[in-house]
């Protein structure tokens, strides 16, 4: 984690109110895990008090460059949206845990919907830079929102879905994923919560469909604590969740949200966390 | 060059031994308990730390979303989260015991009981520099009312804790007081070191994409720059009222912000919501309120404390009271 500023290279709109920005920032991309998000400082604290967290949607540690992606909902990205090349933005980062990729996974799906790309976009370029397969659904509610295949890998097998069927799939981005819950080795999602739990439902019964014994833990002595890395690789679905957040460092407890072993800050012990890990139905 | 041979002393007694090398605190619930920030700050340079709440059993605290921002400030609504007294002791008091920087735990219950069992836990014990109540609590010996909104609540709570513990003890002011003069004389009365000023403000958010309330506790504290004129209100009339140090708190997010509030009367202020924006605020502010006072010719900054308040009044408290065991 650092406190530095990294100079904007690039900023263009890549969809309707979202845009990409990149930045030289060496000490971030130089640090980063995909998974990770940075904590970027608004101009005026008089009027914009808090940071506001984005996903380190890529990485380059040769050129010391990093991406973000958002849209504009607000004063802050709006602000954020006119900054132009030459612009120096005040980061905190990397934080938080990014993804647990276990070595031996050789298919990787991965789940996003809408700025959920932004989440997972990172860990597709990581996953092809270990010679992993990698196949990309994607849902979004219309076609001009859909994410432009032309910046992705041209290795990943990217699929589509619209909620209105104006482009790709018509339906939901995870009426996808049985096509592919038997090859993936490992699945990571992003996206919002009512798609992320309805992913958690469908890693709960995985197994059963495809009428697999769970492999995990047979033989070994111990199990390893829930949320920590090692478990984390051996779950099947790994979730990227998103909360408000104040301090992004696990002082304030601003983003907490219910696990199974109780809260967990979504700033310190995530965003990313094992499907399991998550109280999808939360009773505070 | 003779000025420079002039020593500053920006130390700070806030009473019974608790002296601090100098006037900038942070403030609860926005530092966590000081190894949160640990890689980007200088966390031993602090005036002191207010760690986060903490209760005699451990709290869930609130569903979220618990944040969100507002105009010039932000609401929250952790709901007290903590892992309660036996566990700040286990897992922090033990980093805390090895530092330079004070340590003083902010204390909340729910009756005059819960507050003197966790004063009593944590007497004694090392790492512990002092203790903040935050009495923005409902009592429910009381029906809910919030001990800071009652003057027999506060003074009872108050005289309650100093009965249970030697540890130097500061109260921390609710904005929402109809008179909060009365609030802070039967606080001091009842013995109380020192005074913080103030404690969020209740507000809420709306979510209109869903049309309910935005928080999901519905209420969150106001903090921030919004609430600064509040806070600086309270610390002028609380001032006039009492004889005891005074803390000021209340979107300190500038030098300028800490000078309003010395000159309101407050010896030392707390840096709270500004330490999201920029973590290393507190300590640089450390650095220009030196330099402001040396370009001034200012031996300490308390010479500054109190300068705007009325002629006729009694210079406010910068110094604790003196304490005989």
């Amino acid at each position: 984690m650092k406190l530095l500023s990294g100079e904007l290279l690039e900023s263009r709109q890549l969809l309707p109110g979202q845009w990409l920005q990149r930045f030289h920032a060496p000490w971030l991309a130089g640090g980063a895990q995909a998974g990770q998000f940075v904590h970027v400082r608004t101009p005026d604290y008089s009027g914009l008090v808090l940071r506001r967290p984005f996903s380190i949607n890529t990485f380059d540690r040769r050129s010391g460059e990093a991406s973000i992606h958002f849209r504009v909902t607000g004063k802050g990205t709006e602000w954020l949206a006119r900054m132009r090349p030459g612009d120096q933005i005040e980061m905190l980062g990397p934080l938080g845990r990014g993804f647990e990729v276990d070595p031996k996974s050789r298919h990787v799906l991965l789940v996003a919907g809408g700025l959920g790309m932004a989440g997972v976009r990172a860990l597709a370029d990581e996953a092809l830079a270990d010679n992993r397969q990698v196949v990309l659904l994607f849902g979004a509610s219309t076609a001009r929102e859909v994410y432009p295949s032309s910046l992705l890998p041209a290795e990943v097998e990217y699929v589509v879905a619209t909620d209105d069927g104006s482009f790709g799939h018509s339906g939901r981005v995870t009426d996808l994923v049985g096509r592919y819950e038997a090859w993936a080795d490992q699945c990571f999602a992003c996206g919002p919560e009512p798609m992320l739990a309805a992913m958690a439902r469908l890693a709960a019964t995985r197994h059963q469909r495809l009428g697999v014994a769970r492999l995990a833990g047979r033989g070994r002595g111990r199990q390893s604590p829930r949320g920590s890395s090692v478990a984390r690789r051996r779950a099947w679905l790994q979730v990227s969740m998103e909360q408000n957040m104040g301090c992004a460092v696990g002082a304030c407890l601003g983003c907490v949200i219910m696990g199974t072993d109780g809260p967990q800050r979504v700033c310190r012990e995530g965003p990313v966390f094992a499907s399991e890990e998550i109280e999808w139905d939360a009773r505070w | 060059m003779g000025r420079a041979l002039v020593t500053l002393d920006l130390s700070v007694d806030l009473g019974r031994g608790l002296i601090l090398d100098n006037p900038i605190l942070v403030a609860s619930g926005t530092f966590g308990y000081g190894v949160e920030y640990g890689e980007v700050v200088d966390v031993q340079r602090i005036g002191a730390i207010c760690c986060k709440g903490t209760t005699l059993k451990p709290r869930a605290g609130n569903p979220p979303p618990r944040v969100t921002e507002t105009p010039a400030g932000m609401l929250n609504s952790i709901g007290l989260q903590n892992p309660g007294v036996k566990g700040v002791l286990e897992r922090y008091a033990p980093h805390w015991a090895g530092w330079q920087v004070p340590v003083v735990v902010n204390v909340a219950g729910e009756s005059v009981d819960d507050y003197v069992e966790v004063a009593r836990r944590l007497e004694g014990q090392p790492g512990i520099a002092g203790i903040e109540l935050n009495i923005s609590c409902p009592n429910v010996g009381k029906g809910g009312l919030q001990f800071a909104l009652d003057p027999d609540g506060a003074g009872a709570v108050t005289a309650a804790v100093r009965a249970a513990t030697d540890l130097p003890l500061m109260v921390k002011l609710s904005p929402a007081a109809p008179d909060v003069r009365t609030i802070a004389r039967a606080i001091a009365d009842a013995g109380a070191d020192a005074l913080s000023a103030t404690n969020t403000l209740s507000g809420m958010a709306i979510d209109r994409r869903r049309d309910r309330p935005l928080l999901g506790n519905t209420y969150g504290g106001l903090s921030g720059p919004a609430l600064k004129p509040v806070a600086l209100r309270v610390v002028y009339e609380v001032a006039q009222a009492v004889r005891i140090p005074i803390v000021g708190i209340g979107g300190v997010g500038s030098l300028d912000d800490v000078l309003d509030f010395m000159a309101a009367g407050a010896v030392a202020v707390q840096v709270g919501t500004a330490v999201f924006a920029d973590p290393t605020l507190p300590v640089r502010l450390i650095d220009e309120l030196a330099a402001h006072c040396r370009a001034e010719g200012l031996q300490t900054h308390r010479q500054l404390v109190g300068c705007a308040l009325p002629a006729r009044r009694e210079r406010p408290s910068t110094k604790g009271v003196e304490y005989l065991p």
